[in-house]
């Protein structure tokens, strides 16, 4: 670890951020009512009005220098801090006022005044906010928002806005925001008629020279405090703030640290515009290369000095965090705002791109590991050794980051998707895992999350949810008259495409609302495409568009479907119609949980097994591309991540014929059930490599998870490599790697329930945790959190 | 009655584990073959001794319904807390794990006949091809299943696969001369080289050990000799004195050494093993550090496992 990260400045910027309570900011909310409250805007269009409405945000908002910061700016008026979007889901969000201090998971600090002021927001915007105006009909809109709370079947999360972009920082930092002027004004001098584009011009302009202020505040604040400062080093330090800010956002940045204060700025802007969520900066190591290359060239930079202002940027980027009602967190837990940093890849004529950047900003990430931004290492087969080998150090060290990224299969698939070869070769994942091109697509990546266990329930059940006397879905056969998988399956697509069906038409009236009442200039402007259709990215300008939608809980509908063939149809245990009435009793018999329990699943290299995951995801796929376009013109895109929704999801779906009893948490993304993968990693990546994710558009979560022991030293690190080596040449899209903390071992030991399998392994010898005598369980934990000697 | 001249149609295995890293090069399959001539008091999975099928209880497991009384034929469930199998009784049929809810009973050792073990260790054959890896025979001790290894081996170096032998050594050598062909690589284990104290804690005598490491150091491809460090028993500067010099008699100037740990004895409530804990404390990588320097003083390089 460079010792400038340990000590000196950087250290002290991480304690400061680190050491800061994370707190709800009333400022972006109040701001943003007070200008519309004013009579006079109410009557301007939404192009403008979303435009002003920011811009006095960029113009008020507190702004702050602290001590040791190169690069500067704020969220929120916090250190740490996020902010309420009340015209989106602030309203559900701020029911929750009283309790942020209090809650378990992800506490908020909040002032007193502050809580005061958001309160007497509340009237105001109570019947204003977005998914209230999804729906003309006061029976819709109740129907709606009650769906949206409860969200058995699915969750609509572009209610609260689009956001998951990456946005064109390269033109940003290229010809800044004067260049966008120039380039709007000249579209507007040749529209006449069309009033909705004229507006988006307008709003555009007003946005773009309301960013350039923004840095000139910075500026004059920096000016300021240089005036005052005693210190001569800082004293310079801010004088250069001071100049940097003035100019990197209107004329273009001019070098490497301009480049990075000036992305970071927009930024904060572009997270205070709609939704803070996924707001990427991207493949940084391409977009900042030549200006890093022209200081280095120039003697103006060193690899010291860049190393020290990639760190600077990277700990601003977690002085955000998102706030969420207690609901929300039930989905997206762990304060999260996926920022995503992309690095190495080829570039757009299939070479490799890898550079000095790419490793210096691996560096920061693992001398940091820090909340934000999440780190996104792209890989292919022309990747350098040195690059693969950094990065497999990194990961079998435990930094648990970056998350890998399989460059051959995601072209591929976003080629299918109708993106040209060169803009599929610049991609970046966004938000959690899902890949996009980098400022060009508008890809409401997190668009919806969907329950597809429940919707095998329905299936067992004529329609019904579980002891319901309501038919929630299609009536279809029952079970008694099932006589094969293939009258199962029958009525699993026919109750998929109910229910998705049900889901797309809120989606659309969503969708449809989103750019009717919150077009989102800001995030246009910096998105190919827009600017030349004059288009707003809300209605379709960029260059791609498409909607996501997560198919939450495929491992557990694939292997419920598998223990129905083999306990119904092989073993002819039970018949179907047993089955279910065990199902229905929540599994109440012991030996039959053991049966079902014990009949293979999904991850253990069970060809009969995975096939039915395999069956579950095309089903989907299939069922989701039978829809037409979405109102912005793209596409429904299938993915297979859940961050924590398959824990929600899970909790209020009925037990399933693969032992899992009601309430019980779903799989992560592709994993596994919990513990359920007793082979090791190399089975389960077979199974996972059975996949065809060129089919699943919207991205892939895999997680590899090692016990501290397995990965070090250099066997682990080259073991480690092969793995991902393999699995990518087969056809694997991403996976992360966790080596679990030695602390999870220590509440396994505490609560044997947590960690039902965990495996540990000490050179050749190998047990299940759970199964291993007190004494040898502190043993385990003892050599656990040794460091690493030979090997 | 088998006949002694026809190869074995399947093996005795008690564990076949995926991702093994430090049984040789790579990623690797290790098959752990049931039956040892040996029984090392400090022998870290005591259920590879008895070259038959046994029942195991893992009493943290249990959640006393007794499903297992009822599915045992032989009236060999015993209702008390920390045991459940009466060994005089019990036939090792398995029928008491396939009903027990709870994975309470496991039955140590299965049969697999070469077509079936040959297609489980080709699972992993991409991955053995881009790491390096192959396949482990270890146990126990394989070569008591010789014969099945003649047809075996034979069928996945078809394969192209890697395979290595981790070997205690003790058998006659027309047992291993025909399988030298197949095999790239053996872990040959060296206890003790004092042979009264070598019987007093193996049970076997370590002449005939000692001259096969002779003749496989000539004959095979690669050996790499290995050694349990084994504190106060076999760690003494005495015993790794005559070590290296029988090392560097045979012009080897490496040992692996595996520190000990007591992992092993915990196994020994769950089966019906003669073996007692030693009580050792654990070794490490650090705690070995001592021998490594003796070894290193007399010109032999000791790889310590971590
Ligand atoms: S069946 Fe299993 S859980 Fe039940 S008493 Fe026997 S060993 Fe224990
Ligand atoms: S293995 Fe067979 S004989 Fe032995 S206890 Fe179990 S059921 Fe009885």
């Amino acid at each position: 670890m460079p010792s400038s990260m340990t000590e000196g400045r950087i250290a002290r910027l991480k304690r400061a951020v680190q050491s800061a309570r994370p707190t709800v900011c009333a400022e972006r909310a109040l701001i943003w009512t007070s200008y519309h409250r004013r009579v006079a805007n109410r009557f301007k269009s939404p192009h403008i009005r979303m435009a002003e409405a920011l811009a006095q945000v960029l113009d008020q908002k507190t702004i702050a220098i602290h001590p040791d910061e190169l690069i500067v700016g704020n969220y929120t008026s916090k250190r740490v801090g996020g902010s309420i979007y009340p015209e989106l889901h602030g309203v559900p969000v701020m029911l929750d006022l009283f309790r942020f201090s209090r809650r378990k998971t992800n506490p908020l600090d909040i002032s007193a005044r502050d809580r005061y002021r958001l309160l007497g927001i509340i009237p105001y915007w109570s019947l204003r906010f977005m998914p209230l105006k999804a729906y003309a009909s006061p029976w819709q809109k109740v129907r709606f928002v009650t769906n949206q709370l409860r969200a058995h079947f699915y969750l609509i999360n572009e209610s609260g806005g689009i956001a998951h972009l990456a946005p064109d920082y390269e033109k940003l930092i290229t010809v800044g925001t004067g260049g966008i002027v120039a380039e709007a004004g000249a579209h507007l001098s040749q529209t006449l008629a069309d009033d909705q584009t004229r507006q988006f011009y307008e709003a555009v302009i007003v946005i773009a020279k309301a960013l350039a202020r923004f840095g000139d505040r910075y500026a004059a604040l920096a000016r300021e405090m240089a005036g005052q400062c005693e210190d001569q080093t800082r004293k310079r330090e801010l004088e250069a703030i001071s100049q940097i800010c003035g100019t990197c956002l209107r004329r273009g940045a001019g070098s490497f640290r301009g480049a990075l204060q000036a992305v970071f700025l927009a930024q904060i802007a572009i997270n205070l515009e709609s939704l803070d969520n996924a707001i990427c900066p991207g493949r940084m190591d391409q977009y900042l290369w030549s200006f890093y290359q022209k200081d280095v060239e120039q003697g103006k930079l060193t690899r010291e000095v860049a190393r020290e202002l990639i760190a600077a940027f990277c700990i601003k980027m977690s002085e955000i965090i998102p706030v969420f009602s207690k609901h929300l967190i039930d989905f997206h837990g762990g304060m999260f705002n996926g920022q995503v940093v992309t690095v190495g890849g080829m570039d757009r004529e299939g070479k490799d791109a890898t550079n000095e950047l790419s490793y210096l900003f691996l560096e920061v990430m693992d001398a940091l590991r820090m909340r934000q931004p999440n780190f996104h290492a792209r890989m292919h087969e022309g990747s350098p050794d040195a690059y693969q080998r950094a990065i497999n150090t990194v990961l079998a060290g435990g930094a648990n980051s970056p998350a890998l990224y399989n460059d051959e299969v995601i072209v591929e698939t976003m080629r299918r998707q109708g993106y040209t070869v060169e803009d599929a070769r610049d991609y970046t994942a966004v938000g959690c895992v899902e890949p996009v091109c980098q400022g060009k697509s508008f890809a409401s990546t997190d668009a919806a999350l969907f329950n597809t266990p429940l919707v095998l329930e329905l299936a067992l059940n004529r329609g019904r949810r579980f002891g319901s006397p309501v038919r929630t879905g299609t009536a279809t056969e029952p079970v008694s008259r099932m006589r094969s998988m293939a009258d199962v399956t029958r009525a699993f697509e026919v109750q998929l495409k109910t229910m998705l069906g049900r889901m797309i038409t809120d989606l659309r009236a969503v969708e449809i609302s989103n750019r009717h009442h919150h077009p989102t200039p800001l995030t246009s402007m910096l998105l190919d495409g827009c600017l030349a259709s004059g288009w707003c990215s809300t209605a379709g300008g960029a260059a791609y568009n498409f909607s996501g939608i997560q198919c939450v809980g495929p491992v557990d509908t694939g292997d419920a479907l598998y223990a129905i063939e083999r306990a119904v149809f092989t073993d002819r245990r039970y018949s179907l119609a047993q089955l279910v009435d065990l199902l229905k009793r929540d599994i109440y018999d012991p030996s039959a949980e053991a049966y079902l329990r014990g009949i293979e699943k999904f991850g253990n290299d069970c060809e009969a097994a995975d096939r039915w995951t395999r069956y579950v995801v095309d089903a989907f796929v299939d069922c989701l591309s039978a829809f037409s376009a979405n109102t912005r013109g793209g596409p429904y895109t299938a993915g297979l991540y859940s961050v924590t929704a398959h824990e929600f999801f899970g909790r209020v779906t009925g037990a399933l014929p693969h032992g899992r009893r009601k309430g019980q948490a779903f799989a992560s993304g592709i994993a596994p059930l919990n513990g359920m993968d007793r082979c090791g990693p190399t089975a389960l990546l077979n199974s996972v490599n059975r996949m065809d994710f060129t089919r699943t558009a919207n991205g892939i979560n895999l997680n590899l998870k090692f016990d501290p022991h397995t990965l070090r030293g250099t066997t682990g690190v080259t073991a480690l490599g092969s793995l991902v080596k393999t699995y990518f040449r087969r056809g694997g899209m991403q996976v992360q790697v966790n080596v679990l903390d030695p602390a999870i071992l220590k509440q396994a030991r505490d609560n044997p329930d947590l960690y039902p399998h965990l495996l540990v392994r000490v050179s050749g010898y190998s047990a299940y945790f759970n199964d291993l005598s007190p004494d040898m369980k502190d043993e385990i934990i003892r050599r656990s959190t040794q460091q690493p000697t030979l090997g | 009655m088998k006949d002694p001249n026809q190869p074995d149609k399947d093996a005795l295995i008690f564990n076949i584990q995926r991702f093994c890293l430090h049984d040789g090069p790579g990623i690797r399959t290790t098959l752990f073959f049931k039956g040892c001539p040996l029984h090392c008091a400090w022998c870290q999975n005591p259920e590879s001794i008895d070259p038959k099928p046994e029942m195991a209880f893992i009493a943290e497991r249990c959640r006393g319904c007794f499903q297992c009384a009822d599915a045992c034929e032989a009236d060999a469930i015993i209702r008390s807390e920390e045991k459940r199998i009466d060994h005089s009784r019990c036939t090792a049929c398995g029928r008491c794990a396939e009903v027990c809810p709870s994975g309470g009973l496991t039955l140590v050792g299965r049969r697999w006949t070469v077509d079936t073990l040959v297609a489980e260790v080709l699972k992993d054959r991409d991955f053995f091809v881009d790491s390096g890896g192959g396949i482990t025979l270890s146990g126990g001790e394989p070569m008591l299943q010789g014969r099945f290894l003649e047809v075996f081996l034979p069928a996945v170096k078809e394969h192209g696969i890697h395979v290595n032998l981790e070997t205690c050594g003790c058998y006659q050598w027309e047992q291993i001369e025909p399988l030298l062909p197949f095999l790239d690589l053996i872990y040959f284990d060296l206890k003790h080289m004092d042979p009264t104290t070598h019987r007093h804690h193996t049970g076997v005598d370590n002449g005939r050990i000692l001259d096969n490491f002779a003749r496989l150091t000539r004959g095979a491809g690669t050996l790499v000799p290995r050694m349990p460090i084994v504190p106060g028993i076999n760690d003494t500067e005495a015993n790794v004195a005559d070590t290296a010099r029988f090392l560097l008699h045979h012009g080897h100037d490496t040992i692996h050494g595996l520190p000990y740990h007591g992992l092993g004895a915990d196994k020994l409530r769950w089966i019906n093993s003669p073996l007692r804990p030693l009580n050792l404390t654990s070794m490490d990588a650090e705690a070995c550090r001592p021998v490594g320097r003796m070894f290193a003083k007399r010109g032999i390089n000791a790889v310590i496992y971590d």
